[in-house]
């Protein structure tokens, strides 16, 4: 027996990975219950008192200005974004829900927003000298989001960390390895991560496909983070901590790319969405947006991440 | 945070969430004197739950050599390095727990390990501590000193996976008290793989979302015992439920084991999370490295395990290892047999104390010829 296991181990030594004969697997179940409770009393305490004091919002916000056309904004380098003001969006550390992140790494985003009438883009450019797409047990990914309340009141703004119990706000989010994926064409293996891994047969290789269902963990019960998509971003829906939820139907898209040290992504939502929990955008109307970012070879994920203040979006008639 | 009742420390302690015990609480002994380290349970494990992609490198059951192998690398003296020295002497444990010790905007005390350092699961395998000097010849017991330690997850019953989770995505079960991460609601945060010291959540990098032992839930809802317990060939496992110290049965053998017998203790107690997997510590270890592994109790427990000639009743529940693939919830013993029970009361297997032996003529007459195996 320990024969086997060294010649399973073989691989492990050479590349990082083992590669197994096998015949059975299969995920944990899902409870399907995606709401669960927010935001604990003891957080709400410690936000009211950390609310004091994020960054302050830039002077007069940003302006999306109006451009022709009615097709989803999707390059970040289209001559187009010359028409709008960077806007410098200084980055709070989050330190209101455990885990905190004290130290982030990205002071500040510089964006930009046009809109068409029909979509809302959003630029959102920061300096990063390290492009983390590579997701290994050990590694994170570069990620950034968008956050839109779905009804806007100017009186009463939602809580702009992720919105509150009957509150909800559409987060955005783009995530550099997912942009992977869709720059490579195709769902990632093994390989793409470790690139001398060895493996023999995995079950959906002998399997029929309905079978093999139960085989792939988070895949198989279509955990929206772990199927290939044919998008960068997760459209999706918050009231509070610990609530954030990919909606059902995904209507906004984008694109990133790193260039030159530097992230530049657009993130674009429709301004009259379809699904539920998304806000209708008008032209000559107000509202507000908030961003999130996280730097992967900081190990920033989740929680562990910087989070800006509502910033004032006026959309130009 | 509010305040739970450990009784493996002998106090209450700070939690991230109010205590909820399950209905029933899943648990195993594992008997570390019986373990050769063989891997069955290994590949048992690997076999029926993680042959996809993205689970290579993933062992939710493993066997390690102590004191030297570590799967992932170091990950015990890793923890306990940043717990720092604490009292561990007495039935009431006086130092902190990895809740305690949680550092400012932390859950809980942890780290992540690297990606290297689950390349090595059988590093130092069979190293023993100590040299062999100049003239050194065989004695017992030996000079140098190893033993086996295999793992599963120990579906605690305050889970730091579950403390750690931001999202609520890693649950216990009030069923069977099973703790398992919903794949639907994971994001691959893994906090859980930080928090848990025992390193049983595993991030899985293809589907990006974190996984764990699942307890064999399909088989336990079933009343069979996990693929690991039912395959070691050495029978050194036995999984059932085991309840509270207040509420001990004596016909469930593992509160027998545990609570009445006391010679089987949980894998690093002082780390605060009441792990449900017990260990019958290997009796030829020096007490001082079994007390940091097993708690302040472990030398009882050694004594006890020497003493079970003694007592029948123990010598029984031992005995029901590897003796069938169902869950035994009852036992009973008679002058000749240990007899399990399953929940309804059915008889699963009689085992006897005294194998009886047969012995055939050393000449077959039917054939003409000499036996060469003649019990």
């Amino acid at each position: 027996m320990k024969g086997i296991m060294k010649l399973l181990y073989c691989a492990a030594l050479s590349a990082g990975l083992a590669g197994c004969a096998g015949t059975t697997d299969t995920a944990a179940p899902a409870t399907g219950a995606e709401e669960k409770p927010a935001v604990s009393s003891s957080q709400a305490a410690h936000y009211a008192a950390m609310m004091a004091k994020p960054a302050p919002a830039p002077e007069g916000g940003v302006t999306a200005n109006r451009i022709p056309g009615a097709a989803p904004m999707l390059d970040p380098f289209a001559k187009e974004w010359d028409q709008a003001k960077p806007v410098s969006v200084t980055m709070t550390p989050q330190v209101v829900a455990t885990p905190t992140n004290p130290k982030p790494a990205i002071a500040d985003l510089s964006v930009r927003s046009l809109h068409n009438g029909q979509w809302l883009g959003v630029l959102i450019e920061w300096k990063d000298a390290s492009k983390s797409d590579r997701l290994v047990p050990d590694r994170f990914g570069d990620q950034v989001a968008v956050e839109i309340p779905v009804a806007y009141r100017a009186d009463t703004p939602p809580n702009p960390m992720m919105g509150a119990p009957g509150e909800p706000v559409n987060i955005i989010q783009w995530r550099a390895a997912f942009q992977a994926d869709l720059d490579r064409k195709r769902e990632i293996t093994v390989r793409d991560l470790y690139p001398n891994a060895a493996s023999d047969l995995y079950p959906d290789q002998v399997l029929k496909t309905q079978d093999v269902r139960s085989y792939t963990g988070a895949a198989g019960v279509d955990n929206p983070v772990a199927k290939h998509r044919d998008s960068p971003v997760l459209d999706q829906v918050a009231e509070g901590f610990g609530t954030l939820t990919t909606k059902p139907h995904q209507e906004a898209d984008g694109r990133g790319v790193w260039k030159d040290g530097k992230w530049r992504v657009v993130i674009t939502t429709p301004m009259s969405a379809v699904a539920a929990n998304a806000p209708r955008l008008n032209p000559g109307e107000n509202t507000v947006v908030s961003f999130a970012v996280w730097e992967g070879s900081s190990q920033e994920v989740g929680a562990r991440k910087a989070w800006s203040d509502w910033v004032p979006l006026k959309l130009a008639k | 945070m509010p305040k739970v009742y450990n009784w493996q420390i002998g106090r209450e302690m700070e939690y991230l969430y109010a205590d909820a015990r399950p209905k029933k609480q899943f648990a195993m002994v594992m008997d570390t004197n019986k373990c050769i380290a063989c891997q069955t349970c290994t590949v048992a494990c690997k076999t029926t739950w993680t042959s996809g992609r993205g689970q290579e490198y993933m062992f939710w059951n493993n066997v390690e050599t102590k004191p030297y192998g570590f799967y992932p690398l170091g990950w015990d003296v890793k923890v306990l390095d940043k717990l720092g020295v604490q009292p561990i002497d007495g039935a009431i444990y006086k130092g902190k727990t990895i809740f305690e010790a949680a550092p400012e905007g932390e859950r809980v005390l942890g780290y992540l390990p690297d990606d290297l350092d689950y390349a090595h699961p059988n590093l130092s395998e069979d190293d023993s501590v100590g040299s062999m000097t100049q003239g050194a010849f065989m004695q017992l017991p030996h000079m140098q000193w190893m033993h086996y330690l295999p793992r599963i997850c120990n579906h605690c019953t305050y889970p730091a996976c579950v403390g750690a989770c931001p999202r609520q995505s890693a649950y216990k079960r009030p069923e069977d008290g099973i703790v398992l991460i919903d794949q639907m609601r994971c994001r691959g945060y893994r906090e859980c793989v930080r928090g848990c010291p025992y390193k049983k959540p595993f991030f899985n990098s293809i589907t990006r979302v974190s996984e764990k032992c699942i307890g064999c839930y399909p088989a336990v809802e079933d009343g069979r015992q996990t693929q690991c317990t039912v395959t070691c060939i050495g029978k050194i496992r036995l999984q059932g439920f085991i309840t509270t110290p207040q509420q001990a049965r004596e016909d469930n053998p593992l509160d027998y084991i545990i609570h009445i017998a006391k010679i089987a203790r949980p894998l690093y107690p002082q780390l605060g999370l009441e792990p449900n997997v017990y260990y019958i510590p290997p009796v030829h270890v020096p007490p001082p490295y079994l007390k940091q592994l097993f708690g302040a109790d472990v030398e009882a427990a050694v004594n006890g395990y020497r003493k079970a000639m003694d007592d029948k009743k123990l010598l029984g529940a031992l005995l029901l290892f590897g003796a069938t693939s169902d869950i035994t919830h009852h036992f009973k013993v008679t002058d000749r047999f240990a007899i399990a029970y399953n929940e309804k009361g059915d008889e699963l297997v009689r085992v006897p104390f005294k194998e009886p032996i047969y012995l055939r003529p050393a000449f077959d007459e039917a054939y003409q010829t000499v036996r060469s195996n003649i019990t």
